[in-house]
Order: structure tokens, then C-alpha cells, then sequence
């Protein structure tokens, strides 16, 4: 197996990176998004990647969900590559917006992914299922609701439940709630807790939201710009399972006034503008 | 007003919006009606030569006493309308599924249709003619011609103008070309097809009567053309009228079919 850096893994790792290159060409010129970046997430554990715009950190969750092969390392996601996982259905991905067919309602959306995946299971197991999900996120009575009539939240609930409808080991988020409303966020943050919880599933989250990345994470993982890099994997001594009352924890503000200092930094760091790293891949 | 409108969601024209349409219309029939007066009184106090403006209850009278000739030749003028313009959405669609499906043979055919569509297509009208003769046949041609091109970039739109994510999380469950076409593609296109119908149908009228006026025995256009040289001008302004009103029967058709048919509006997520 390989190595675990991480130092709050208690459980085998599920997801690791290790020495992750990506370079995008744009014309003659290499431009590095990601350089050398190594992480590791138990299974089961909850893992944020926090940075500032353009850091890469989206680009990093699309290497570890296998929708964009890495330059140069390696990645495992349950000892598989990536590309494997995701055909084996381990990887389910929940992206900012919550991409719904608009003329399907809110069952039906839940059940799209399975249609295609299971071709050979019955309409009936497959609707079971999707009913199943839609009650997971609590929205067993909008069932027969189009995207367009449920909240913002509600329509990234169903998303959410499309993900878990295929049943995935892991589950990719990306900044699942940054089009929402700050109240809507917490309570979708509380929520997402309660579906971990409850599923125990590993789950990685980009977010730009400290407080976000500090609430949810057993540990974070703070990026940053040229070269996109993880300048720290921070555990989160706050205890699970985590309350409305856990942001008034010292813990809580102990950890985000750590994270504001590191991307404060990282920020710093970045301004003048330093040679962008040539590609040695 | 506004809780009629909200207590249905699931459309753009929902039956509130329908009602609130209909009660904007009072303005407009108030103007139109005032316009009708003033043309009136201005042609009976000039004493304008009923060849040259005829007064709006002179044309009323002629559309009564001919109404059988109108109606005749609206009927002609329909079916044309009809064929060609059900002829010009399936030739759009099919263009349009196409260039979106078979993207390598789209890229070849995508210009070629954007060409075309710089033709003058009302100077093809002699040609078609001379090709299929004095029926049904060439005005056809021309409507789809004329007709067809809204479509197909609409249509194309609506294919190609898909969530790249949702793409992504079907290919991710191993969804194939035609998969992703059937469930996503398609009905995302549909909102737009429709746009692209609301154009072509007016157009399909515009075919049609010009279609009639480079050679036919029958038709609104036929009916113009003929009053005109004889100087029947009332009979021009009825049949013109008839015209209109065929284009906009056309485009409330299209218009309810949209409405309950793909209330889910153009690509809200």
C-alpha cells in the first residue's frame, strides 16, 4: 500500500495523490496548475480543499474524480485509478450548480444516472431507489416537483441525492453551496453532516469558505496559487457530530483564524509577480 | 393579478399570464380602432379615390360580399402555408440533429448551410416554377427554403447550448453519443426548436405569397396581384388582411403548442 502522510488518518487511506502535475498548453507556453501536490484522505473522512481563486483547487478534485488525467504521480482512489473508479461507480461528483434536467421533476432526476448505469435493472427498482434517495435528503414531498419550483437548496439536495443514488464510495463536491445564500449554506452544511454521517461515505469538498472547510472537514487541505501547491493538511480537533453551537466553539475560531493566516499568506506570497515555474514533466 | 400568475409555476403563459395578455390587449385594440377612424375620416374629407386608399368600411364590405372568393384562396394560401412549413421544420430538425450528432460531417455542412442562407432566396421563386410548375409544389419549395434556416440554427443552438457538467456526469455512467443526445440533447432543444418554429411559420407566409406572385392560378398572393391590376384595391386590403391574419393564427398555434408542451421555459436550471 502506499504511504499515509495524513496525520489525522485513523483509517486506511481512501484517496491518495501523490506527486500530481497538471499543465495546460496554451500555445507554445506550459502552464503548471498543479505542481507536486500529495495528499491523502482516510476512508470515510471528510477532506476540504480551501484556496484562493485560481489556485487549482478545482482542477485538483477533477484529477482526483478522474475527469482529467494528471500530467505526471499518481493517484488511487480505493486502490483503483481514478479513470477505473469512476467506471466502477465509485465516484459520485456534485458540482456548483446543481445541474438538473429542467424538464424532469425531481424524481426523475434522481433516477437519470441510474437509468443509464443499471440499463438492465426494472423501472420499479430504479423509481424505489430514487424514492429512497429523495427521502434521504428529506425530499420525499417534492417528488414530483420541476427544478424550477423547488429553492436553490432543495434543487442541490436532489443533486446531491442523484450522486448517492449510484451508491459511490466517495463523493467529489465542488463548492456545492457557493451559489447559495449564507443562512441556506449553513443549514445545507448541517445537512450534508447528517448525510455523511449517516452514509459514511468519503467525501472531498472545494470551498471557499472557511468557515465552511472549518465546520465540515475533519481536515483541510490549504492550497495555493503559483505553483498551486498544499501548503498545509490541517486537522480539525473540532468533535463530531458538529452543531449550530460548534461555530461558537474555541476550537472553531481557533482553526478558521489559523486558515485565514495561512491564505493570507498564500496570498501575500503570490502578489508579486514571481516567475511562473517551467514545466519539467 | 399577480397570485393568479403565481399559483402556477410551471410556465411562461400560464393561465394567469394568458388572462393578464389578453387584458394588455385592450390598449392596443383602443389605438387600432382610433387609426381606423382617423383613416376614415381623412380619406372620406379628401375625397381619395377609392383605387388609391380606400376608406377601412369599404374594405369591411368587400371582405363580406367576396368572403367566398377570400375564403377560397385563403384556403389555398393555408395549405401551402401547412405543407411548407411542416416540410421546413423536419429538413430544419433533421439539419440541426445532424450537425449535433455527426460533429465531423456538421463541420462540413455547417458553413455550406450558413452559405445558403446568404442566397436570396426570393429570386429562386422562377426557378421553382419553372422546375415543379404552377401548384402546390414550388411554393413549397420556396417556404422550406426560405423557412427552414431559423430552425435548424435553433434547433442547433438548443443541442449544443447543454450544461458541459451534466455531459459529464453522463459520460461518467458510461452514457453513450445517442444516450446523451435522447435524454439530454433532445428535450433541452425543444424550447429552442419552438423559437425556431414561431420564425419560420411567418416566414412560411412571406413564402407563400411570394411564391403565388412569381405564378399561381389561386392564393391570397394570387388574389392581390389579380385585384391589383384591376384596380380593386379594396379587394387588395381585404385579401392582405386575410394574410395577416392567417400569419398570426399560425403563430398562436405554435404559441399554445409551446405553452403546453414545453412549459419548462428556455433552459432554466
Amino acid at each position: 500500500m502506499l504511504p499515509d502522510p495524513g496525520p489525522a488518518a485513523q483509517a486506511p487511506a481512501h484517496i491518495v495523490a501523490q506527486g500530481v502535475c497538471v499543465d495546460f498548453k496554451v500555445g507554445n507556453r506550459v502552464n503548471r496548475v498543479l505542481h507536486d501536490v500529495s495528499l491523502s484522505v482516510p476512508k470515510g473522512g471528510f477532506a476540504s480543499l480551501i484556496g484562493p481563486s485560481g489556485c487549482g483547487k478545482s482542477t485538483l478534485l477533477k484529477v482526483l474524480a478522474g475527469l482529467l488525467p494528471p500530467t505526471a504521480g499518481r493517484v488511487s482512489i480505493a486502490g483503483l485509478a481514478p479513470m477505473e473508479a469512476v467506471r466502477q461507480r465509485r465516484i459520485g461528483i456534485v458540482f456548483q450548480e446543481a445541474t438538473l434536467l429542467p424538464w424532469k421533476n425531481a424524481l426523475d432526476n434522481v433516477a437519470l444516472l441510474m437509468e443509464v448505469a443499471h440499463a438492465g435493472r426494472s423501472k420499479d427498482e430504479i423509481r424505489a431507489r430514487a424514492v429512497d434517495m429523495l427521502r434521504l435528503v428529506g425530499l420525499e414531498h417534492a417528488a414530483d416537483k420541476r427544478p424550477a419550483q423547488l429553492s436553490g437548496g432543495m434543487r442541490q439536495r436532489v443533486s446531491i441525492a442523484r450522486a448517492l443514488a449510484l451508491d459511490p464510495e466517495v463523493l467529489m463536491m465542488d463548492e456545492p453551496f457557493g451559489a447559495l445564500d449564507a443562512i441556506t449554506r449553513e443549514e445545507m452544511s448541517t445537512f450534508l453532516l447528517e448525510i455523511w454521517e449517516r452514509t459514511q461515505k468519503t467525501i472531498v469538498l472545494v470551498t471557499h469558505s472557511i468557515d465552511e472547510a472549518v465546520f465540515l472537514s475533519r481536515e483541510v487541505h490549504v492550497m495555493r496559487a503559483n505553483p498551486a501547491q498544499i501548503i498545509e493538511a490541517m486537522p480539525i480537533a473540532l468533535a463530531y457530530p458538529r452543531t449550530e453551537e460548534s461555530y461558537g466553539e474555541h476550537e472553531f475560531a481557533q482553526a478558521t483564524t489559523h486558515l485565514r493566516r495561512l491564505l493570507k499568506e498564500g496570498h501575500r506570497a503570490t502578489q508579486p509577480q514571481a516567475p511562473r515555474r517551467v514545466a519539467t514533466a | 393579478m399577480s397570485t393568479v400568475a403565481d399559483s402556477r409555476t410551471d410556465g411562461p403563459l400560464s393561465n394567469g399570464g394568458l388572462r393578464a395578455g389578453l387584458s394588455g390587449l385592450v390598449p392596443a385594440a383602443g389605438l387600432l380602432l382610433g387609426s381606423l377612424l382617423l383613416w376614415e375620416a381623412i380619406a372620406r374629407v379628401f375625397k381619395l379615390p377609392e383605387f388609391v386608399l380606400p376608406t377601412p368600411t369599404s374594405i369591411l364590405t368587400v371582405l363580406v360580399a367576396q368572403q367566398r372568393e377570400l375564403a377560397m384562396a385563403a384556403y389555398v394560401t393555408a395549405s401551402e402555408v401547412v405543407v411548407g412549413f411542416l416540410l421546413s421544420a423536419v429538413v430544419g430538425a433533421f439539419v440541426a440533429l445532424v450537425i449535433a450528432r455527426f460533429t465531423g460531417f456538421g463541420r462540413a455542412l455547417y458553413p455550406l448551410v450558413v452559405l445558403f442562407q446568404t442566397v436570396p432566396k426570393i429570386a429562386l421563386a422562377p426557378l421553382f416554377i419553372l422546375w415543379f410548375g404552377f401548384d402546390l409544389a414550388p411554393k413549397v419549395a420556396l417556404i422550406v427554403v426560405i423557412a427552414f434556416f431559423p430552425v435548424a440554427i435553433n434547433m442547433l443552438m438548443g443541442l449544443q447550448r447543454v450544461d458541459p457538467n451534466l455531459v459529464t456526469l453522463m459520460r461518467s455512467v458510461g452514457a453513450s453519443n445517442n444516450e446523451i443526445l435522447l435524454r439530454i440533447q433532445l428535450p433541452h432543444s425543444l424550447p429552442y426548436l419552438m423559437a425556431g418554429l414561431k420564425v419560420a411559420v411567418t416566414l412560411a407566409v412571406i413564402g407563400a405569397i411570394v411564391g403565388e406572385f412569381a405564378g399561381a392560378q389561386a392564393g391570397l398572393g394570387y388574389l392581390i396581384q389579380f385585384a391589383s391590376t384591376q384596380m380593386q384595391t379594396p379587394l387588395v386590403f381585404a385579401a392582405v388582411l386575410e394574410v395577416s391574419v392567417l400569419g398570426v393564427l399560425f403563430y398562436y398555434v405554435i404559441e399554445f403548442l409551446e405553452w403546453r408542451y414545453v412549459g419548462w421555459g428556455p433552459s432554466t436550471s
